[in-house]
């Protein structure tokens, strides 16, 4: 059933392809950075003569275009390099393999007009967000700790998960519905330290795209974005070495060539020391406790020739938390990415990729009386082939993927003296597959499309005992399946539709569609992301999320690509939402589907976003206006109710100030609408205390929250080889008290009444940093 | 232990004070009915009391509601009618539960009828209540505990009270035996006082300490866990608050508990 649905796919695809296939010539290359040998994801390559075409380099810096036979011009540029233009005779299928200098190396002047790319306001695709790694670098932090899941909170459409926090919401969607990737392995946790820093160590980052919407059909599984991070492959030129030592973390990476220009690698190592502070203490049981996370971000690849270049990355990260003879708490990611491109022939270009991925996490309670530990792991290997054909208008995408899910719930140690039992909960297989096709189409010169589809299946595997549930969560049927065996099975067509229409190289109108679904889901009665969350799979009880999305957006450049004016609306319908019974209890707890609730909810929203992108003073303002909703037959008598991080406006500013060569000054600036909450309406007496009656679900609202962080980076004299630099930062500088958590206490001034007692998380810290680079 | 954690973050990073007083946005509700009665295993005057909501920002005097009519019967057939004694709005009637019993509330009050039933489980007997010193970053905290053995061969529900020199605490301590089935317990009941004062919330020595135990049936058990999932934990933190799941008809708020009933007492030393 399943392959005759790939086989479908494929034919069809075929005969598109051969359709489109003429007798032309191609121009094929890789373009890398001069200095690194990196190769440079997203680069422009516009060729003109008889026709004019252009075209971007992919994530392997790897691009080609067709035409007719002829002498054309043709220019290579990317933002923040020279630009490279040469004359080529197009008389066979020809390879352009260049390298581009870096701005940093040149003055200001040569990074003239002409490689200021109109990519936001040309091509289809919408809801794209990239971050540019330099200003990251620059982008004001708690404890000057850069971070690309903060900076990426200050875009329009993307809030944040808390104060200080790296979860985050993307139109409307819960936390768990990020697909985050980094070398395409997914990182199921990516927060450290509950969720202050992020598992990203920034020195490791090449690049860095979020898709808020019109998600391409490669990408699956998560209904509300996907943030996609790349790692750095490495220096394959020379020896390099950079790190940073701060407040709380030091940084170091090396990279370098294992084989000059064909092969290099990258290693990247952080850790933190709070916990060293912490033992400087007289106290014995405050200098046993721990408080730490590292991360090591590896990279190795290697041209084995010109049709071939093999990429292994890994990571891996963990933190501990543990307060002596009371309680020990580690956490982490392991991922593994193994990838192969292959060059067909110019045309078509492969990625074959082998992928391991685990989250796990440890618990281990010390008291004498309930003395146990508990594990917890989800574990993937993921097989992704992926195609992408180069044709003269169109740029075809297909491929297959297949993810096996394990996921052992938990499992509780104890011995005999413990007075909790130790229990093995089922663990849960899985297999999620996908096929998927897309074709980004240029038209005409006013016209893109950027169309496909995926098939995505997801199999609940035995060995097991599947139970179904009433509504009342009592048993209705078990079922017990053997190892190996299907039980359950979903299939979902997810439609994905872009478009847009140029005015002029300056002007155009977006529109897209799409429909993502989701079957691994996150159980959590938490706000912020928690290192005990626990995963789910699609099962009898649970269906598959489903997302639909429609978005209209218009986008400007002005003075030639030098500032960026976008507006998007959007309006999304989520089904098969998750939320919770009173009095659930989710943890260790075989029965937990029974605890579920299941409903619908719908987003929408428009975001404003304006940007300017280089001279002295950059940065860009960001406004969001929206609405997220749930609906729930158990909840607020199954009217809509606002989600908890349904806020009405968001508006963030950021500054960059480029004052000399050697001082940079930067600045943002937050302000949203506090969340949507309950609030008590009235309040009764009950076992001789007080409680409180609530009658609208999330009627309320926190109080705003409204932050102001600076900072300034000063360069130190560029030696011959060595360079470093000083930051320093200060967060929250106007030390405002932002709404962290508001409890009720008996009011202070008036002992019979009732009063809100917010708690605030951080007022005003400064951090300084020193960096390096030989 | 979450909560530690989180204690413990804060502690690293508040610099400046971190708490204020706030005014928040909410429209007082109007008054809802709450039943709350329980039937225990001594013969005592039983008490169903009745009363009703105030608005959030009213103060806190809890209207009675006399006149009403309260029976309970029970699953062997006997009828007890409940009178209104001295206090307005309590219902007594000098009875004893027995365990493994189910009892049946009625209540009509202000021309609505309310109904709720409740089996009362079998007694787990409570051991010992003692104290247990903690370490907490390096600072000793004395807590009180209460000692049994859980029963292998049934489901257990508890509900406890902590008094400290006669004062209640404002925590509701609940527990079931779905992780610690059969195993002897020492279950700690950190003390929090009606008080906004949390340097109060130690125990000293020659403090008395008071330990009420009940074995609860699941329903009531739901009832105090909800609530106790909410307590002293406003909203943005956790489970988003709701009303606790009453086993009462009609909308009333409260619950209908037929339990066991223990209680110990001790001097910290």
């Amino acid at each position: 059933m399943l392959i005759r649905h790939y086989l479908a796919l494929f034919s069809l695809l075929f005969l598109s392809t051969s359709i489109f296939a003429q007798k032309k010539f191609t121009l094929s290359g890789t373009i890398r950075d001069a200095g690194t040998g990196e190769t440079l994801i997203g680069a422009t390559v516009r060729i003109s003569g008889a026709s004019t075409a252009a075209t971007l380099t992919n994530n392997y810096g790897y691009f080609a275009l067709t035409q007719a036979e002829g002498t054309y011009t043709v220019a290579v540029s990317y933002t923040g390099y020279a630009s490279v233009v040469k004359t080529i005779n197009l008389t066979k299928d020809t390879k352009l393999n260049e390298e581009l200098k870096s701005a940093n190396d040149l003055d200001e002047v040569t990074v003239s007009a002409n490689n200021r790319k109109n990519d936001n306001v040309k091509s289809a695709q919408m809801g794209l967000e990239r971050i540019d790694m330099k200003s990251l670098n620059s982008i004001p932090v708690l404890l000057g700790e850069k971070d690309i899941l903060k900076t990426i909170q200050l875009l329009p459409g993307v809030k944040s998960g808390g104060e200080g926090n790296t979860g985050f919401y993307v139109r409307g969607g819960a936390a768990d519905q990020n697909l985050i990737i980094l070398d395409e392995a997914v990182v199921y946790n990516s927060s450290h330290l509950l969720g202050f820093f992020s598992t990203f160590n920034a020195d490791a980052i090449k690049d860095v795209s979020l898709y808020k919407g019109g998600m391409p059909a490669q990408y699956g599984g998560r209904l509300s974005s996907v943030l996609d991070v790349k790692m750095d492959d490495g220096n394959n030129k020379e020896f390099k070495f950079q790190g940073g030592i701060g407040l709380i973390a030091s940084r170091l990476k090396a990279e370098g060539p294992i084989v000059k220009d064909r092969g290099s690698f990258m290693v990247s190592f952080r850790r933190t020391y709070i916990d060293l502070f912490l033992r400087a203490s007289p106290d014995s049981s405050v200098n046993g406790s721990t408080l730490n996370f590292y991360d090591i971000n590896a990279k190795a690849n290697y041209k084995i020739n010109d049709k071939n270049t093999i990429y292994i990355s890994g990571y891996f990260g963990k933190d501990n938390i543990g307060v002596k003879d009371l309680f020990e708490n580690n956490w982490g990611n392991v991922t593994t990415t193994i990838r192969l491109n292959h060059i067909f022939n110019d045309r078509l270009f492969s990625n074959t990729s082998l992928i391991y991925n685990n989250y796990n996490y440890t618990v281990r309670l010390l008291n004498d009386a309930t003395n146990f530990k508990a594990t917890s792991l989800v574990r993937d290997f993921n097989f992704k082939e992926d195609f992408q054909y180069f044709s003269n208008k169109h740029t075809l995408r297909f491929g297959v993927n297949a993810t096996q899910h394990r996921i052992s719930p938990i499992d509780i140690d104890s011995d005999e003296a413990s007075q909790v039992n130790s229990l093995t909960q089922e663990r849960r297989y899985g297999i999620e597959s996908a096929a998927y096709v897309s074709d980004e189409w240029a038209v005409n010169e006013h016209l893109n499309f950027l169309y496909g589809v995926r098939l995505a299946a997801f199999s609940l595997m035995g060995p097991g005992n599947f139970s179904t549930y009433d509504a009342d969560g009592n048993i209705l049927s078990t079922e017990n399946v053997a190892k190996g065996k299907f039980h359950k099975n979903y299939f979902n067509l997810e439609p994905r539709f872009s478009v847009s229409y140029l005015f002029n190289e300056e002007n155009s109108i977006k529109a897209s569609y799409n429909r993502n679904t989701q079957n691994v889901h996150i159980l959590t009665n938490a706000t912020s992301s928690s290192p005990t969350d626990q995963y789910v799979l699609s099962s009898n009880n649970i269906k598959p999320e489903i997302a639909d999305q429609v978005a209209l957006g218009y986008f400007k450049n002005l003075d030639e690509n030098n500032y960026e004016l976008s507006g998007e609306i959007y309006y999304k319908w989520l089904q098969n939402q998750i939320d919770y019974k009173n009095a659930a209890e989710l943890l260790a707890n075989s029965n937990v589907e029974s605890e579920l609730l299941y409903g619908v909810g719908r987003a929408y929203g428009m975001e404003l976003f304006f940007k300017k992108k280089f001279g002295k003073l950059n940065g860009w303002v960001g406004y969001t206006l929206s609405r997220t909703e749930r609906k729930f037959t158990e909840l607020n008598n199954g009217k809509y109710f606002p989600a908890r991080q349904d806020r009405t406006h968001d508006i963030s500013v950021v500054g960059i100030y480029n004052m000399t060569k050697r001082w940079t000054f930067s600045s943002s600036f937050i302000y949203s609408t506090g969340n949507a909450v309950t609030y008590p309406a009235g309040k009764y007496s009950v076992g001789g205390q007080m409680a409180y009656y609530y009658t609208e679900r999330n009627a309320g609202r926190m109080p705003y929250s409204m932050r102001l962080d600076v900072s300034a980076t000063l360069e130190g004299k560029v030696r011959k080889k060595y360079q470093s630099s000083w930051n320093f930062g200060i967060y929250n500088l106007l030390a405002r008290k932002n709404p962290y958590a508001i409890e009720f206490i008996t009011d202070p001034d008036n002992p019979g009444k009732t009063a809100a007692q917010q708690t605030s998380l951080f007022g005003l810290i400064p951090s300084i940093t020193w960096n390096f680079k030989f | 232990m979450k909560k530690l954690v989180i204690y413990f973050s804060l502690f690293a990073f508040c610099l400046t004070g971190c708490k204020k007083i706030i005014e928040i946005d909410t429209e007082n509700a109007d008054p809802q009915l709450v039943i709350e009665g329980r039937i225990n295993d001594s013969l005592i005057d039983q008490q169903i009391k009745i009363s009703k909501t105030i608005g959030y920002t009213e103060t806190n005097v809890f209207p009675k509601v006399s006149g009403a009519s309260v029976t309970v019967t029970d699953s062997k057939g006997n009828t007890f009618v409940f009178k209104e004694g001295s206090t307005s709005g309590t219902y007594i009637n000098k009875m004893k539960g027995v365990p493994g019993v189910t009892y049946n509330l009625n209540v009509t009050a202000e021309g609505q009828t309310y109904t709720a039933s409740s089996k009362m489980p079998n007694v787990v007997k409570m051991d010992s209540i003692g104290v247990i010193n903690n370490f907490f970053f390096g600072r000793e905290r004395k807590t009180a505990a209460v000692f049994f053995k859980d029963p292998a061969n049934e489901t257990n529900f508890y509900h406890f009270n902590l008094y400290v020199n006669d004062v209640l605490s404002e925590r509701f301590y609940v527990n079931n035996d779905r992780l610690t089935n059969g195993n002897d317990l020492r279950i700690q009941l950190f003390f929090n006082p009606p008080t906004n004062d949390h340097d109060s919330d130690e125990l000293n020595a020659n403090d008395k300490i008071k330990i009420e135990m009940e074995c609860i049936d699941s329903n009531i058990f739901d009832y105090w866990y909800a609530l106790s999932q909410q307590s002293n934990r406003g909203p943005n933190q956790g489970t988003t608050p709701a009303n606790p799941t009453s086993n009462i008809s009609n909308q009333a708020l409260g619950y209908f508990s037929a339990n066991t009933y223990q209680v110990l007492s001790a001097t910290v030393k």
